[in-house]
């Protein structure tokens, strides 16, 4: 007897259905594979055999066939355990008048007959309802990854034997609860802005990188609080919605980096070590593509501490998902697109001693050392970092302006407010923040007053600046001009926007 | 184009390579010329217009418009390798040096002075970082600037100032005494010196340590009997050591270009100074009354918040009236 299950492979952030079929007929007994399968599932065998025997089920001393089908589909990992053996029950007629057509089996096998999680368990159901599954089996630990996905019957399984019980009706499962997304329930960062100690100036320009969508980098002697202040920027990001979280779980999922709790609430914040590789930073693999660094700090940010100690060809890989929100990675294994859309915050010292430009400490380096420290951050990255800030090393005791005392949520409010005029603004068009923006969005959207308009040529007169840098003054400009809820671009817009370039004035 | 003499003069000194010191030495007191032979003149019109094509000239020791107060320096030389305005050799020089680890302000400060000073001088200085690059910075828009190379005309160092050599050669003046392909030696830069001090009339110093080549040009300067000047530091800071003590010798202390152009009778720059209103008025009064100050604290004493200030001094910066200094401080530039 023939028997079909459906199970699911994974091809970067995409489910591809795969149909396991097994064949039991009579003969000499033997087992055998076809359709592709890799290593760890060929290696399944053993595992459905004890699996079986160990659930009190009998492991059909017959000739076996199983064929995953489509058949140019190289097949992977371990997720079609469950399926496997599903099939083999259902083709050796131990699951009379169960129905398992339509059911979805995902999971892997462990010899006592238990089943272990999967990676990219979320992925794989979002595909599957969108083909028009809506009944699934899974592992009992990806549970709670499963529990937000609504308008589907999914059964957490602990066991085969749990498994073949309930589809034969003995003792059903009940389907998982639906549970409904609050962003930021599961926090595990502690960070906030009112455990920052001074820097108001950086503080306002975390405010405006974040409102308008815009990288930043910091720069400033050792121990100055850069890492501190860069841990707040997920805290002062606008709340994730729903879609956006189920995207990063996603990545996260298939990463397998996710958590118990199942679900990312609150905007990843990646810190990848200056030793990482491009592969690590930008995804890739033998022939599976695991995401990289910058796909995990997709929604969020990647903070790169310490700029100029990566490595060179490692920065310049992140140019291109700079500008287009993903990356697409070739491999043996086939060609995968994971979303990147992340904020970029860098640090870096003024020079290697970490005190030129300070006013009461002398720098020791020589002018040529500086120019190879500094070189080793390319002009066309510095160029996508739109907010570049001094972070200095005075203690703020005697100052009692609230700005040096917000903390995260207070910031958070005007960050809001400013990502809705944006929001209006670019409705029906692909661009969701002013960084975005392009040559023909600056002149539709960045009016600027005849006073500021003469006051921005002056300026450019006078510091001899690029017609790049003039575009993302303008920006910058444009988002400050939206925190401040004014509908032009005034003259001191454009002058503090000028104030957050440092290293086109050197 | 050249005189006869001149050209006995190139060949003894540059295409001849046999060094006669004994000739080169009658040369300067104004004799020891001979007629060339066929030969060696036709090896000069040669190497003549093989440095013609690559766009140099020469001035020899017997040209018109060789530089008079050269002719003062010790061991004048006898030809110089040029590349650019060749008039600029006629009119008033006045040299800036500073070493090549200068602090920022004093680089802003020097710039300025050496955009005043191009006005009335050509700025004479060399092609290094540091406080050369500010002089440089300064007068090469106006395009009255020489800049004394330590090596061959057509070598660079440093070599990262390629680009800064080409404008200079285009727009300024760019002069060395040494054959091309020279590289540079220890010796070259002081060698280099005696020339930026030859060439001007008073030598401006911006930075110098306690042993810094820019105290070698003063000194020279100093043999040669012209006037020094000097940039003021505050006590403890090695890269002002030199100035200071220069000062303590006697120089002029420089704190505007008026300092230098009362010394030579010349009316003082006059900057119409840019307007300012309202908060950028009120920063600029506190920072001239307080000296140095950190953004947030002038912000918190002002009653401002903090971004209103650093934007009003942002603008201020464009106007030329202000200077960041490093660390989010500013500083009032008069």
């Amino acid at each position: 007897m023939i028997a079909k299950i459906i199970c699911y492979a994974l091809s970067g952030l995409e489910g591809i259905p795969v149909e396991v079929e097994a064949d039991v007929n009579k003969g000499v007994p033997s087992y055998d594979m076809v359709g592709l399968p890799d290593t760890a599932v060929k290696e399944s065998r053993e595992r459905v055999r004890s699996a079986l025997k160990n659930s009190g089920l009998l492991f059909p001393m017959n000739r076996i066939t199983i064929n995953f089908a489509p058949a140019d589909l190289k097949k992977e990992g371990a997720a079609f355990d469950l399926a496997i053996a599903i099939s083999l029950l259902k083709a050796s007629e131990q699951l009379l008048g169960a129905e398992v057509k339509d059911i979805v089996f995902l999971g892997e096998l462990a010899l006592t007959g238990d089943i272990r999680p999967i990676n990219g368990l979320l992925p794989i159901l979002i595909s599957a309802k969108s083909h028009g599954f809506t009944k699934f089996i899974i592992p009992e630990g990806n549970a709670e990854e499963a529990r937000y996905l609504g308008g589907a019957e999914i059964y957490p399984a602990a066991s085969l034997g749990d498994v073949v019980r309930h589809l034969v009706g003995m003792q059903p499962i009940l389907p998982l609860e639906t549970r409904m997304f609050v962003p930021g329930q599961h926090k595990k960062s502690t960070a906030d802005l009112k455990y920052v100690k001074g820097q108001p100036i950086a503080r306002r320009a975390l405010e405006i990188a974040v409102a308008g969508g815009h990288n930043m980098l910091m720069s400033g002697p050792p121990g100055t609080g850069k890492t501190m202040l860069a841990r707040c920027l997920p805290t002062v990001m606008p709340d994730l919605t729903f879609d956006e979280a189920l995207e990063i779980t996603k990545i996260h999922s298939v990463a397998g980096v996710l958590g118990e709790e199942g679900i990312v609430t609150e905007r990843p914040f990646r810190t990848p070590h200056h030793t990482a590789t491009t592969v690590s930073m930008c995804g890739g693999g033998n022939k599976i593509v695991h995401p990289g660094e910058i796909s995990l700090a997709h929604g969020g940010v990647l903070f790169l501490d310490e700029l100029p100690e990566y490595k060179r060809s490692t920065l310049e890989a992140l140019r291109q998902p700079l500008e287009d929100g993903c990356i697409t990675v070739s491999r043996a294994g086939g060609t995968f697109t994971y979303p990147a859309r992340f904020m970029l915050c860098a640090s870096m010292n003024p020079c290697p001693c970490g005190n030129y430009g300070s006013a009461d400490r002398i720098c020791t380096c020589t002018p040529a050392e500086i120019r190879r420290y500094r070189r080793k951050v390319s002009g066309p990255l510095l160029d996508r970092i739109d907010l570049q800030v001094e972070v200095d090393n005075i203690t703020y005791d005697d100052l009692t302006s609230e700005e040096v005392n917000e903390d995260s949520s207070a910031v958070q409010k005007r960050v809001n407010e400013a990502r809705q005029i944006q929001r209006v603004r670019f409705e029906g068009t692909p661009i969701h923040t002013n960084a975005e923006m392009g040559e023909k969005e600056i002149q539709e959207f960045c009016h600027l007053t005849r006073e500021g308009d003469k006051i921005l040529r002056d300026a450019f007169e006078r510091m001899k600046l690029s017609a790049r840098a003039r575009a993302r003054i303008i920006k910058v400009a444009r988002t400050i001009a939206d925190l401040d809820a004014s509908e032009d671009i005034l003259p001191k817009h454009v002058f503090e926007a000028v104030s957050y370039r440092l290293y086109d004035k050197i | 184009m050249y005189s006869s003499e001149e050209k006995t003069v190139i060949y003894e000194a540059a295409v001849s390579g046999n060094n006669n010191r004994a000739g080169l030495a009658a040369i300067r007191k104004g004799g020891g010329l001979r007629v060339l032979s066929k030969e060696e003149d036709d090896r000069t019109a040669a190497f003549l217009s093989m440095l013609e094509k690559k766009g140099i000239f020469l001035v020899t020791f017997l040209s018109d418009d060789y530089p008079e107060s050269l002719k003062y320096a010790s061991d004048p030389p006898l030809v110089l390798y040029g590349m650019g305005k060749r008039e600029l050799l006629q009119r008033r020089k006045f040299c800036i040096v500073g070493s090549r680890i200068t602090p920022p302000w004093a680089e802003k400060v020097g710039k300025r002075l050496s955009e005043e000073i191009s006005e009335h001088f050509t700025v004479v200085t060399g092609l290094a970082e540091g406080g050369d690059a500010a002089a440089i910075a300064g007068a090469l828009p106006r395009g009255n600037l020489i800049s004394v190379l330590p090596c061959g005309i057509d070598g660079c160092y440093p070599a990262a100032h390629a680009a800064l050599k080409e404008r200079i050669a285009k727009e300024g003046l760019l002069l060395s005494e040494y054959p091309l392909g020279t590289g540079t030696a220890k010796f070259s830069f002081h060698a280099r010196n005696r020339i930026l001090a030859g060439l001007s009339e008073g030598v401006l110093v911006l930075s110098a340590g306690v042993k810094s080549g820019a105290l070698i040009t003063a000194g020279k300067a100093l043999d040669y009997g012209r006037d020094v000047f000097a940039l003021p530091y505050n006590v403890g800071i090695s890269q002002g050591e030199g100035c200071n003590g220069l000062i303590k010798a006697g120089a002029y202390l420089v704190t505007s270009s008026a300092d230098i152009f009362t010394v030579y009778g010349i009316e003082p720059h006059r900057t119409e100074e840019a307007a300012t209103e309202g908060d950028e008025s009120r920063i600029l009064k506190y920072l001239r009354e307080q000296g140095e100050t950190h953004v947030a604290a002038l912000a918190e004493a002002l009653g401002m918040r903090i971004f209103e200030a650093s934007a009003a001094l942002s603008a201020l910066e464009i106007k030329g009236l202000a200077t960041k200094t490093g660390g989010n401080k500013y500083s009032a530039l008069s």
